[in-house]
């Protein structure tokens, strides 16, 4: 093989994902009626808008080599917290604020906050008193979705304030406002994983924790700042939950956290942590909105759409599992 | 100091002996196995039913099985030890609850099923809404909607599905297109929001009015889902109006949309009505009597108890909810239990 053609291979497996993405943007466009148009991409995009920000968070514990599996449940605690506060309707409690616009930045840092309080638990247990991350954050995600059904009773928060529902109908350049906030936190936290410290020294701790902290590395710091920011992203993913769908019922966000598993691995990053970058990860995002469109758009047979759903994804894993045993041979 | 705690000693006394008769009155305890609080029509039929059966004289006690089976089943298995005077089962799943209603009724404790019937088994008495009831008057309502709009029964309607693998949302199915069957002209795009939530019925909405601009009717199978629904046709820049809505269930979030002129109709499901019949019938249950089909006041709803194969069954007819009667207290999405006093069926 060429070295040429060897730097083509290399450069197609690193960017698997996003030729995949491409591949069935393709033959759904070409066998969906009404799949392509730039709505439907726009609406592609705006979809994976919670999914691609809570993906962020997880996938930066799981790059540490840990897991948090509490983010679906703090999505949903941070957006009924934003619910009962800023909505009218429901159990809303109706918050005001004068001027209005200030309703934004309180609502989101208390979603923010919400999630980094519970990041910071989390942390603290996984990396201080050396617990499995499995187990606290599996323990995390009952109690915080027990936590959502305590302070709503069952009941739901709708009619979000305008100021702050504003983000959702507002569109720049066709897309909401949501989506915007997505992209920037996936630019914002790629640069930060390629080109700061702190994202390189979690790379190293995934790879290997043991090595990492010989190099003098701050392991146990990073990794609980890991945990606090998969928190508060997660926290802000439940703020714009709360904005898509002007409100917060008690199962809201129920099932997301498998949908962000499964778009981080398909993203390419290793479950084994060290292995992974969020541009991938976004890719990922986006391939599982274009899917869950496309089920969508073809009108099939209610019972039929979870088990499409999940082959598709299948596919697209096993794909990403072929792209691994070609590296292998490559190398 | 003595004669100060000898007085409130006595106070106590009395206001023990006071209490103790409205104990005394107490039927004794029935269980109420509701299969999950994530949603308002379950949380409301927790003190639905528990004020009516208060006014008979039982005391509830409820155990949340969060939509697992195998939850439901242990919570069955415990309560029967327990050997309360009735159990009430909303069952998460119809057939995997089956044994457990056996082993209830051969321990002689009484089975009622609330909302969700179990046709499979004998039971002690069913209340049910009739979920394919509730389709079709939603299709009646749909019928005139779109002959209001398109002066004839002809246009697209987006039917928004709760979770495919619950039967409430499968009944509504039916029944509704069992309806509209008569109309060849109009056209019905049915999908699922997974497991019930908002943002999926959101998405579904946003990305069908891309693909179907000229929807006239979206048809949501509960009202928090016509809430996303909403949010995607505002952001899609509809005003109130521009598309007409529908919702089954009847939660207070649907009655607040009718207000503010997004949703046209809404398809209650009788709560007050279900859970008051429970209570109605639960000395005849108890005391293993004998329950006479026929017609029954229940809050005002004439329902109708039949004989069935599984047992005793009443339907309770859900009612259509518009603009020029969203107010009617009778709603228990206005969350005004109702203020007359449930009597036990003579």
């Amino acid at each position: 093989m060429s070295p040429r053609t060897r730097q083509i291979l290399e450069f197609v497996l690193d960017n698997l994902v996003w030729f995949m993405l491409v591949f069935v943007l393709v033959v759904f466009s070409l066998f969906i009626p009404n799949y392509f148009q730039l709505g439907i991409f726009a609406n592609i995009i705006e979809a994976s808008s919670v999914l691609g920000v809570m993906s962020i968070g997880l996938a930066l514990v799981i790059i540490a080599g840990h897991m948090d599996l509490s983010v679906e449940s703090v999505a949903a605690l941070s957006a009924m917290a934003v619910g009962i506060l800023f909505c009218s309707s429901g159990i809303g409690i109706g918050v005001q604020l004068h001027p209005d616009w200030l309703m934004v930045p309180v609502s989101l840092l208390l979603a923010l906050a919400v999630g980094g309080v519970i990041g910071a638990f989390n942390g603290f247990l996984v990396v201080k008193v050396k617990m499995s991350a499995f187990i606290i954050t599996l323990a995390s995600y009952i109690w915080v979705r027990g936590l959502v059904l305590v302070i709503s009773g069952g009941r739901s928060a709708q009619d979000l304030a305008p100021a702050i529902r504003w983000f959702g109908i507002q569109r720049l350049i066709g897309l909401p406002l949501t989506a915007w906030i997505a992209i920037a936190c996936f630019v914002v936290f790629s640069l930060i994983m390629a080109k700061t410290p702190f994202g390189r020294h979690l790379v190293m701790i995934g790879g290997n924790e043991t090595a990492t902290f010989r190099a003098g590395i701050r392991v146990n710091r990073n990794l609980i700042i890991a945990f606090v920011l998969a928190g508060a992203i997660a926290g802000l993913a439940g703020w714009l939950l709360a904005i898509r769908t002007s409100g917060a019922t008690a199962n809201l966000g129920v099932g997301l956290l498998f949908n962000a598993f499964a778009a981080v691995v398909i993203g390419g990053v290793s479950l084994k942590g060290g292995v992974g970058t969020l541009p991938g990860v976004y890719a990922g995002v986006l391939l599982l909105s274009a899917i869950n469109t496309a089920i969508n758009l073809m009108g099939l047979p209610a019972n039929f759409t979870q088990v499409i759903h999940g082959l598709l994804v299948l596919a697209a894993v096993l794909l990403d599992a072929f792209k691994q045993t070609i590296r292998q041979r490559l190398a | 100091m003595k004669r100060i705690l000898l007085s409130v000693l006595g106070i106590l006394a009395l206001a023990v002996a006071t209490l103790t008769p409205a104990f005394a009155q107490s039927k004794g305890t029935v269980y109420y196995m509701v299969p999950t609080l994530l949603d308002e029509f379950q949380t409301g039929s927790v003190s639905a039913l528990e004020l009516f059966l208060k006014q008979v004289g039982y005391e509830m006690k409820t155990l949340n099985a969060d939509n697992k089976t195998d939850a439901q089943q242990s919570q069955m298995n415990d309560v029967i030890a327990l050997k309360p005077k009735a159990i009430i089962l909303a069952a998460v799943d119809f057939n995997a609850l089956k044994p457990s209603i056996e082993a209830a009724r051969a321990a002689g404790i009484p089975v009622v099923e609330f909302d969700r019937q179990i046709t499979s088994t004998p039971s002690d008495f069913t209340s049910v809404a009739g979920t394919v009831e509730i389709g079709h008057v939603a299709a009646e309502q749909a019928e005139a909607l779109l002959k209001a709009k398109n002066g004839a029964v002809k246009g697209k309607i987006l039917q928004v599905l709760g979770d495919p693998g619950d039967p409430y949302t499968l009944d509504i199915q039916k029944g509704f297109e069992e309806k509209m069957k008569a109309f060849p002209d109009v056209k019905i795009i049915s999908l699922p929001a997974m497991q019930w939530e908002a943002s999926n019925a959101g998405t579904i909405v946003a990305d069908q009015m891309l693909a179907n601009p000229d929807i006239d009717l979206i048809f949501s199978h509960a009202a928090h889902l016509s809430v996303a629904a909403v949010a995607s046709l505002e952001a899609a820049g509809k005003k109130p109006g521009d598309v007409m809505l529908m919702s089954s269930n009847g939660a207070p979030v649907g009655l607040d949309l009718i207000r503010k002129g997004w949703l046209n109709v809404e398809v209650e499901q009788p709560l007050y009505a279900q859970a008051a019949a429970v209570a109605m019938f639960m000395d005849k249950v108890v005391n293993k009597q004998e329950i006479k089909p026929g017609d029954y006041d229940v809050l005002g709803l004439k329902s109708v108890v039949t004989k069935e194969a599984w047992g005793p069954n009443i339907k309770i007819p859900g009612a259509a909810i518009t603009k020029e009667n969203v107010d009617n207290p009778a709603f228990w999405g206005n969350q005004k239990p109702p203020t007359d006093t449930v009597k036990p069926v003579e």
